[in-house]
């Protein structure tokens, strides 16, 4: 009878706890103290949306975390003067010109409208300071360090810290995130003062709108900085050197749209075009332009130009070369699937790796990066990652393109709704734009889907999960969705895809 | 009405087979832990520094090359994990790594030398 209570010592010290196998590192929680206090499980330098959402979901997983940050705000480039920022304005610019050019035939008069850019602005950091102070708030809620200064590395475990308020500490980490960033792209022979040269980061703080504001790039960045400015009154030209806008991710049918809206705008376009040189010693910034393919030059004088030619990853003062890590040819810190440098308990995440320098793409690295830690395991699917440029329209899109669906021999119909048919665009007076959904000719697996138009960046969330899950584009066109409502139009392309929408007649493209 | 429902749901199921379908709890395979290309590296590739060469001025960096009875790093299961890890050495409640922690009446009946004898000696022990 008690031959059952019975289990040899060896079988027990090998059986029991079975189920803790795969944990790979075991949190601080309960174990034997170090040498010296300073000993973090993980330490993160920067503390941007890679570095304060790793700091909080090590913590959440219960890792002593310490997070550095020498900005001496949270939230990186995306919170404090890129995503958040610009989307204020981008809301706020959108409202005004609404306002000034879109009322009458709605039915609402409105006398004297003015703009009172200093307000605009304060409202746009009353959002900032929110936010960052936010996530100060989560940092201390899960007992997350938080540590204002600039670290180097001294040792593969050891960082030195100058500190915001002076002075100086260090730190060791079992386990250390290099999440610092990227910076804008210098354009060589025009200095960034952020005043009349800019980046993307004084295009969110001008003190009064320039007469003529000239954007070199017609990326995301550009085009969003630059609709902001031409609602509230500047003269705009966008000089890009590429063919078409939108950078190389966009579907080039949804470029072509986008530029055609845009120009609607009376936003100007140099396409096919290079910056030779600028020379900003007047009162005007002079820029020396010519075909990109050579031949035709021209001056073009502006108050305030803006370098959005995109951005790099920013790594300077870590002491890298005390460690023997070295980023590659653009800049980038090489780490492998599980975000592992070639020292692996120094990890990278964000934009100062490889990937799309996207904040909603460095989340996902930061979750999964303290869960590669902590479980041994992690999740980023990179073929899901969406994009969105947040103009009027709003243009989105996530997985493949045509032209690259083209390049890969793969067969796929296409599903395209206007959303000129769809009911509640058409009571919000605002219809340009269209879906359009790619999916395989033979599975009907959804393989990309490219949408311009109203409310276009939250509509993706819908493409993204499909794509994530592996559905059809009969899944979504079964699937009920709400009357009236924008994402009807995504429903009925995913119609189209398989078979025929309801509201629009065969056969039409877009 | 909740028949009707139920009717209606049978025959929707019945007539198609949504791609989408619930797959049950997720299981993660966590065993692996090899060096891999990043799945954004535009070389798909991993310099040759990450390459199997130890480097001697960091413990972690040589543990993950080591090998005692096969290799200590993650990839496998041998020394992948401290003792401290698993967990207290001590048997769950119920359970006894020896028979003499069992309550007294379970335990083995104490032997006499006589009887010793008498097993030893094929029971002549008992006549002599």
């Amino acid at each position: 009878m008690f031959r059952s209570l019975l289990v040899p010592r060896v079988a027990a010290r090998s059986a029991f706890k079975q189920q803790s196998l795969p944990t790979i590192f075991t949190p601080a929680i309960g174990r034997r103290g170090y040498a010296t206090s300073e000993e973090k499980d993980m330490v993160i330098i920067g503390g941007g949306v890679a570095g304060y959402v790793a700091a909080i979901k090590a913590a959440q997983l219960g890792l002593k975390v310490s997070c550095i940050e020498k900005r001496g705000t949270l939230g990186g480039t995306c919170l404090n003067v890129g995503c958040i920022p610009s989307k204020a304005l981008l809301n706020n610019s959108h409202l005004y010109h609404t306002v000034l050019h879109d009322t009458a035939g709605r039915g609402i008069e409105v006398g004297d409208v003015k703009l009172n850019l200093a307000k605009m602005m304060s409202s746009k950091e009353d959002s900032v300071t929110g936010l960052t102070k936010g996530v100060e708030f989560l940092f201390n809620k899960n007992g997350v360090e938080y540590i204002k200064g600039a670290a180097s590395f001294t040792g593969e475990h050891d960082l030195k810290i100058e500190l915001n308020d002076g002075g100086e500490r260090t730190i060791s980490g079992k386990n250390i995130i290099i999440a610092t960033g990227s910076e804008a792209m210098p354009f060589p022979g025009l200095e960034v003062d952020e005043k009349r040269i800019i980046t993307s980061t004084g295009a969110l703080s001008l003190d009064k709108v320039p007469e003529h504001l000239v954007v070199i790039g017609g990326g995301i960045i550009g085009l969003e900085m630059g609709s902001v400015w031409s609602r509230l009154g500047a003269k705009v030209t966008v000089v890009e050197f590429q063919e078409r806008i939108g950078g190389p991710g966009m579907d080039v049918e949804l470029a072509k749209d986008s530029l055609k809206f845009l120009k609607k705008q009376k936003i100007n376009f140099k396409m096919s075009t290079k910056v030779m040189s600028g020379d900003a010693s007047g009162d005007k910034i002079k820029l020396e332009l010519e075909a990109a393919k050579g031949g035709k030059q021209e001056t073009l004088e502006a108050d305030v130009v803006l370098l959005a030619i995109g951005r790099k990853p920013y790594t300077g003062g870590l002491g890298l070369e005390n460690i023997g890590i070295e980023p590659d040819e653009k800049g980038r810190l090489v780490i492998d699937s599980e975000y592992r440098t070639k020292i692996p308990h120094i990890r990278v995440i964000g934009d100062c790796t490889f990937g799309p320098m996207l904040a909603h793409k460095a989340e996902e690295e930061a979750v999964a990066v303290a869960e590669y830690i902590v479980n041994g395991h992690g999740h980023v699917n990179y073929g899901t990652i969406p994009s969105v440029m947040y103009t009027h329209p709003e243009v989105a899109w996530v997985g493949q393109t045509e032209e690259q669906l083209k390049e890969d021999g793969v067969t796929y119909n296409v599903g395209n709704f206007k959303f000129s048919a769809n009911s509640r665009a058409k009571t919000n007076l605002d219809t340009e734009g269209y879906v359009k959904i790619l999916a395989d000719k033979e599975t009907d697996r959804i393989l990309g889907a490219h949408i311009i138009g109203p409310n276009a960046g939250e509509m993706i969330a819908e493409a993204t999960l499909a794509i994530e899950y592996g559905a059809s584009s009969e899944d979504i066109a079964r699937t009920c969705h709400a009357h009236p409502t924008l994402a009807e139009a995504f429903k009925e392309a995913a119609m189209s895809a398989y078979g025929q929408p309801i509201h629009q007649p065969p056969n039409v493209r877009k | 009405m909740f028949t009707t429902t139920k009717t209606l749901r049978q025959a929707a199921s019945a007539a198609r087979t949504p791609l989408i379908k619930f797959t049950g709890p997720r299981k993660w395979d966590s065993g692996d832990h090899a060096r891999q290309a990043h799945p954004a590296s535009p070389t798909h590739e991993l310099p040759k520094d990450f390459s199997s060469t130890p480097n001697s001025a960091s413990f972690s960096s040589y543990r993950q090359q080591a090998q005692q009875h096969g290799p200590l790093g993650a990839s496998s299961k041998i020394g992948k994990h401290s003792g401290h890890s698993l967990g207290p050495v001590e048997p769950a409640k119920g359970e006894y790594f020896d028979r003499n922690e069992l309550p007294a009446r379970f335990r083995r009946t104490p032997i006499d030398l006589a009887e010793i004898d008498a097993i030893e000696t094929g029971g002549a022990a008992l006549w002599s």
